[in-house]
């Protein structure tokens, strides 16, 4: 049972992780002190004044610091009261606010935290239809984007200062000017508004020559041009999981969100949930290129070139009796086996009405299209598959506005969000035609490369700082409020659009206002808005959309097979920079991707086979890649591989929104820009790519190296079928039968005497591994961001981590190097598991960690001294230790006389400190900032424990009602799992949720032998394969079958 | 061979060590008693900018601690009250003394006033105010006879130990719920505090933490 951990290597390659920036070297040497929490092309030097405000204030604090050292000396505070009571507002109790995150797939109802008037935290609203109280990632760290230091926050004209009311005399000017608006044209990113699409009409009455255009570089084009096709104009097909006994995807990852909203994923997450033998459950075919979170998730995948999949809808719509005879079928071998398909086809076909097919949006409008005939022989229409109306009217595409652009129409441009420069077609020549126009209005929240080829640069508002409205995933009308006045007095498009309407700037919601009027009655109205500002949404009409499936079949436009010697190569959204939006959020690029575990990079995917014919080695252990250059035509990029289980042979995938030029302190050389291979015809993958060696290696830096569980059965799995014969399966394994009958501890512990006695599930049979809760256990507890440097070294510091493990049958040869090729994937969240024996409390010589008697594991940061014999002692290494004073210290490089750029970190007290105070605004009040020397690790959000604790105490008061409900409230991470796959609560009281999945008999403990009686327990992981399929045994093979072994 | 060390030098050691051990026992001792929050905070009284008296306002006009403080008993912190607060009464009453100037001109301007903190606990601490004041520990446990003070100064250590001393043996500071606010409240004659403390204690089942996450988080 001796667990030997190996330490991640120490030694560091001579590679440079943080390429220099030019604008930083620039400045001399104590600007560079003072200024390192700024944007290095906002131009804050160049601002005398603000610059010197900010050196006293830095002066100032190291004063008071100063003033601290000297013992017995007490420095006075100052109590700063209101001068007026301010409405709702009571000193350190938070407010909540209901509002949304305008995204492209529809608006995600969201309820944030204010402290003070700063927002501090988001989360799900739990009473919208449309997510249920769940987040994503996304939406998590969204509230750091708000916060950064890097932010665009000046108007400047031809890259000077200027202010909001010359930009508005520009604006005021310009539109007396503008005529019949024939010279402006807009360029702005989807968004599904409803006062931005009101505000379009109007500026369409004033300006009807004014050109209107959308582009996002992960659109929806071409899945809105094939449903159109499909089912006629302003129709989209929505799918019903609730309804969905078996689901088959198409290079379509709809549990990240694509096509689908979290209520969806949620759908499909309940019909999975089995409490006991005899449940049903669906079932999940996949086929995709490369794992994805729906791959990992799937009961069959099968692992397909993204050129192929269209070829493989084809032999499906064969199958299921589609006529597709006149259709212009590409040549070339495939890679898929008839017998899948036919047994795949089979299986679907005899759910009829209950199966569903998703084609991805990624894929070829024919492919899209197809699958539309696909659903329409299963008979989904109506069923699994309901119509829904795309409430956004058509505008013109980037190619479109080119067109215009070279046609010298277009005058005056007004880019409002978005980054074309840097992500559209690259064959498009969007910089240069840019440049071309005369004038450039440019809004965004940072400064990027868009904006350096524009003449206005307008600090664009965060969404938590505007008001604006959206539609939700499920099509109810949603608002977005802002909690915060502008940081940077920023503009949204909004303000900008409605100057152009012939409105004012707003100063408040009388735009949102105005929209909401029109659907409600007016004597209604002051109520009606109260009540959709407090609720997050209104209650709307149900309007069922028929879907009439025209049957319109492509004659063409499937992609010919990538194959040996023509590779694929495929440019996915990626899990953490999505579009490239969060290239400069700490948290995001810091986040372990949820499948290969990279964190700070992208890198090329291709599959072992692929790999071994190009003879790409990968060391495991030293986390060294291999470089090559990919081309595609005459483009190139260098870039490291990795080697991905499961990927499909003769593909790569590189992942969009990385690489950017432009961009703030964080982003700045990160990962290799994919836009640069991307061209017009050919936006999601492209064929013909080609491979060179390059002979040089980098370093990556990955959180979770390997690849198996050492045998010790942490993850444990097994069919449905096994399940129903043998519900206690999981009793058998890891050695759980060998475990005594409550052996007694050694030491002493303290009373469990609490009425309440917390505990967590996971289910993994639901947890899809995407990792939202270690963005929001991040957000929620104050944990830092360390830095690419420091996650080599193994320093990472969040406090749930996500293991992925490979499953297949082959054993991986660490040696040889060689990888199965084609394994299962499992998700299991890693948090502290709250032993009530804890290891790590028995070792602490300080008593700095120390058993509650609620059963939660403490620690005292304080107390703690950081010997690190607690991280040493712990089974399940989640203990994060603070080497360097990572809030403090810069994790960027400082220039040093004569060292040149040194990381923040290694200087240690010569580094300059502090926090920038953007960054303060979003720390969590009731959660210490913990500095360097310090342990720490998950502590169960013991701030929300206590809250509920006292909140029931004070409505005890005279009483001794002093136990908590069960179900009140629960953790950061349970409240925004999409899946609901992890519920925090009492265990003690059996009408909790947590004590009834405890219950359940594929519950089981991690580790169980080692007698530590962990708090958080995991439910099994079960799949549902067709036992016809021909890769049916894949799944049985490791399950229960398997003999229990110590 | 003539000695190097005459013979006084023999006691030298003895004599280094006895003065060696003197100085650290004072050193030792010294730290121990004026490096304490007993000694570092207890009496602290720094000058407000308005001589506020809590002796003319609750000792003898006998304003509840609430008043001002409103939010003492639903939340974390106990407020400071806003300038608002004072001129519910102030628009009315002294308005020309000079000493209240800076709560009119704060009034008039809005820039608010700046009061000198006196009771601090570390950052890493987190008291609640409303916890305690709703299970019958009164602000005269922490805080003292305030309505005596004519200026308020620090009474208790607010150490660490001072408040597990309370956390394991609350019944020597509980007391009835409408006697909190109460600063001259006093045992009934014929029980005392110890009594009265362990029947509430047992009637409402006061178990305060002792753990470090009660306060550190």
């Amino acid at each position: 049972m001796k667990h030997i951990f190996q330490h991640p290597p120490e030694k560091l390659t001579g590679r440079k992780y943080w390429r220099s920036l030019g604008e930083f070297a620039d400045t001399p040497e104590f600007n560079g002190w003072l200024e390192r929490e700024f944007p290095a092309g906002a131009a804050e030097m160049k601002l005398d004044g603000v610059s010197r405000r900010n050196f006293l204030k830095l002066m100032g604090a190291s004063t008071a610091l100063a003033g601290f050292s000297l013992a017995a000396c007490r420095h006075p505070k100052n109590l700063v009261p209101f001068t007026k009571s301010s409405e709702w507002t009571i000193p350190g109790k938070p407010l909540f606010y209901a509002t949304s995150m305008p995204r492209r797939s529809g608006a995600m109802p969201l309820v944030v935290t204010t402290h003070d008037g700063r927002p501090t935290k988001i989360e799900g609203n739990p009473h919208h239809p449309a997510g249920k109280g769940a987040t994503d990632g996304f939406a998590q760290a969204s509230i750091l984007d708000l916060y950064d230091p890097d932010r665009s926050r000046f108007f400047e004209e031809k890259g000077k200062h200027s202010d909001a009311k010359q930009f508005e005399a520009y604006l005021d000017n310009l539109i007396a000017e503008a005529g019949d608006g024939s010279g402006i044209a807009f360029l702005l990113e989807e968004s599904n508004s409803q006062t931005r699409e009101r505000l379009r009409k109007e500026i369409a009455k004033r300006f009807p020559q004014a050109k209107w255009a959308v582009y996002e570089p992960l659109g929806s084009d071409l899945s809105e041009a094939a449903s159109a096709a499909s089912f006629g104009p302003g129709i989209k097909a929505v799918p019903v999981f609730e309804k969905a006994d078996i689901v088959l995807t198409l290079d379509c990852d709809f549990l990240a969100g694509e096509m689908t909203s979290l209520a969806d994923v949620r759908a499909f997450a309940d019909r999975r949930r089995v409490e006991k033998a005899g449940d049903k459950m669906n079932r999940l075919y996949t086929v995709e290129n490369r794992y994805t979170v729906t791959g990992g998730a799937a009961d069959h995948r099968l692992r397909l070139p993204a050129s192929q999949i269209g070829l493989f809808a084809l032999a499906l719509a064969k199958e299921l009796g589609v006529n597709v005879d006149g259709i212009a079928t590409p040549e070339g071998k495939v890679d898929f086996s008839p017998e899948w398909v036919k047994e795949a086809a089979a299986d679907l076909k005899s759910a009829h009405g209950r199966s569903l097919v998703l084609v991805g949006p990624r894929q070829p409008v024919a492919v899209q299209q197809l699958g539309a005939a696909i659903n329409n022989a299963l008979g989904s229409f109506g069923e699994t598959l309901v119509g829904a109306r795309i409430p956004v009217a058509p505008a013109l595409t980037i190619l479109d506005l080119a067109e215009a652009i070279k046609q010298k129409t277009v005058k005056t441009l007004f880019i409002l969000g978005g980054n074309p420069v840097y992500n559209a077609p690259v064959n498009l020549g969007w910089a240069t035609l840019q440049k071309s126009v005369p004038e450039v209005v440019r809004l965004s929240l940072w400064v990027d490369e868009t904006s350096q080829h524009s003449r206005w640069q307008v600090p664009g508002a965060h969404y938590l700082e505007t008001w604006n409205d959206g539609i939700a995933g499920e099509g109810s009308y949603t608002p977005v409020q802002p909690m915060i006045l502008p940081l940077y007095d920023g503009w949204s498009e909004l303000d900008i659009l409605a100057k152009f309407a012939g409105l004012k700037k707003p100063s408040g919601a009388e735009l949102v206002q105005e929209t909401f009027r029109q659907r409600v009655k007016p004597s209604d109205f002051t109520a009606a808005w109260s009540k959709f500002l407090h609720d997050g949404f209104a209650a709307q009409r149900k309007e069922s959309i028929a879907l009439n499936y025209t049957g319109a079949l492509p004659k063409d436009g499937f992609s010919a097979p990538a194959g040996p010697g023509n590779f694929e190569v495929v440019f996915p959204a990626d899990s953490k920079m999505e579009d490239g939006r969060y290239n400069n959020n700490g948290w995001m690029l810091e986040l372990p991707d949820p499948i290969t575990k990279t964190t700070w990079d992208n890198t090329a995917w291709i599959s072992p086979k692929t790999a071994k014919e190009l003879e790409i080695g990968y060391i495991p252990h030293k986390s060294e890649h291999e470089v090559i250059e990919l081309s595609v035509g005459d483009r190139k990029v260098q870039v490291p591989v990795f080697i991905a289980p499961g990927h499909a042979d003769n593909s790569i995938s590189l992942s969009l929104g990385w690489g950017r030029k432009v961009v703030g302190k964080l982003g700045q050389g990160t990962g290799v820009d994919a836009y640069s291979l991307r061209t017009i015809d050919s936006p999601y993958f492209a064929l013909g790519a080609k491979i060179t060696k390059l002979n040089k290696k980098v370093v990556i830096a990955h959180t979770q190296e390997h690849f198996s569980m050492e045998g010790r059965e942490l993850v444990r799995e097994a069919t449905l079928a096994e399940f129903d014969a043998k519900p206690d399966f999981v009793k058998t394994m890891g050695g759980d039968s060998h475990v005594p009958p409550g052996p007694p501890s050694l030491y002493t512990h303290p009373e469990l005497d609490s009425p309440n006695q917390w505990g967590m599930a996971i289910d993994l049979n639901t947890c899809i591994g995407c990792a939202a809760c270690t963005v929001a256990c991040q957000a929620e507890n104050n944990t830092p961001v360390v830095g690419k440097e420091q996650v080599i070294n193994g320093r990472s510091m969040h406090w749930m981590r996500n293991d992925r493990y490979f499953v297949s049958d082959s054993e991986y040869h660490e040696d040889l190097g060689e990888f199965p090729s084609d394994p299962q994937m499992v998700a299991q969240p890693m948090l502290c598991q709250h032993c009530e024996n804890a290891p790590c409390e028995t070792v602490c010589p300080v008593n700095a960690t120390i058993h509650s008697n609620d059963g939660l594991n403490v620690m005292a940061y304080n107390r703690c001294i950081g010997t690190r014999y607690c991280a040493n002692n712990c089974p399940f290494k989640v203990r994060r230790f603070n080497f360097f004073d990572y809030n403090q210290r810069p994790i960027t490089p400082v220039k040093v006389p004569l060292l040149g750029e040194v990381n923040g970190l290694k200087l240690g007290p010569l580094a300059p400190k502090g926090m920038a105070d953007t960054l303060k605004m979003q720390k969590n009040p009731n959660v210490t900032v913990r500095m360097r020397g310090v342990m720490e690790k998950c502590t169960f959000c013991v701030q929300r424990v206590q809250e509920a604790r006292i909140a029931q105490k004070v409505k005890a008061g005279a009483s001794d009602n002093v136990t908590i409900p069960p179900d009140v409230f629960t953790s950061a991470c349970a409240q925004v799992c999409p899946t609901g796959a992890i519920v925090f609560g009492d265990v003690k009281n059996p009408e909790s949720r947590v004590s009834k999945l405890k219950e359940q008999e594929k519950n089981y403990r991690l580790l169980e032998y080692l007698n530590v009686r962990t708090r958080v327990s995991y439910l099994a992981r079960l799949r549902n394969p067709n036992p016809k399929m021909p890769d049916a045994k894949k799944s049985v093979a490791h399950g229960a079958a398997e003999p229990a072994h110590s | 061979m003539a000695n190097i060390f005459p013979r006084w030098s023999n006691l030298l050691p003895l004599k280094l060590l006895i003065c060696a051990a003197v100085l650290g026992a004072g050193l030792t001792g010294g730290i121990w008693y004026y490096f304490t929050p007993k000694y570092t905070r207890v009496g602290y009284m720094p000058v407000q900018p308005v001589p506020f008296s809590h002796k003319i306002h609750v000792g003898q006009l006998g304003l509840d601690c609430r008043y001002c403080h409103s939010f003492v008993e639903v939340a974390a912190h106990s407020n400071i009250p806003n300038t608002q607060t004072c001129m519910n009464c102030h628009s009315q009453v002294q308005k020309e003394n000079p000493k209240l100037k800076p709560v009119h001109d704060s009034w008039a301007t809005g820039k608010p006033i700046d009061w000198v903190q006196i009771h601090k606990t570390p950052d890493y601490v987190y008291f609640n105010h409303s916890v305690h004041v709703n299970r019958g520990i009164s602000c005269y446990s922490c805080h003292g006879p305030v309505n005596e003070m004519e200026v308020v100064y620090h009474r208790e250590p607010l150490s660490m130990a001072w408040c597990l001393d309370c956390h394991r043996n609350p019944e020597n500071h509980l007391r009835p719920p409408q006697e909190v606010f109460n600063l001259n409240w006093q045992p009934p004659a014929g029980t005392t505090q110890r009594n009265i403390g362990l029947e509430l204690k047992d009637k409402w089942n006061v178990n305060p933490p002792e753990n470090c996450a009660g306060c550190h988080r």
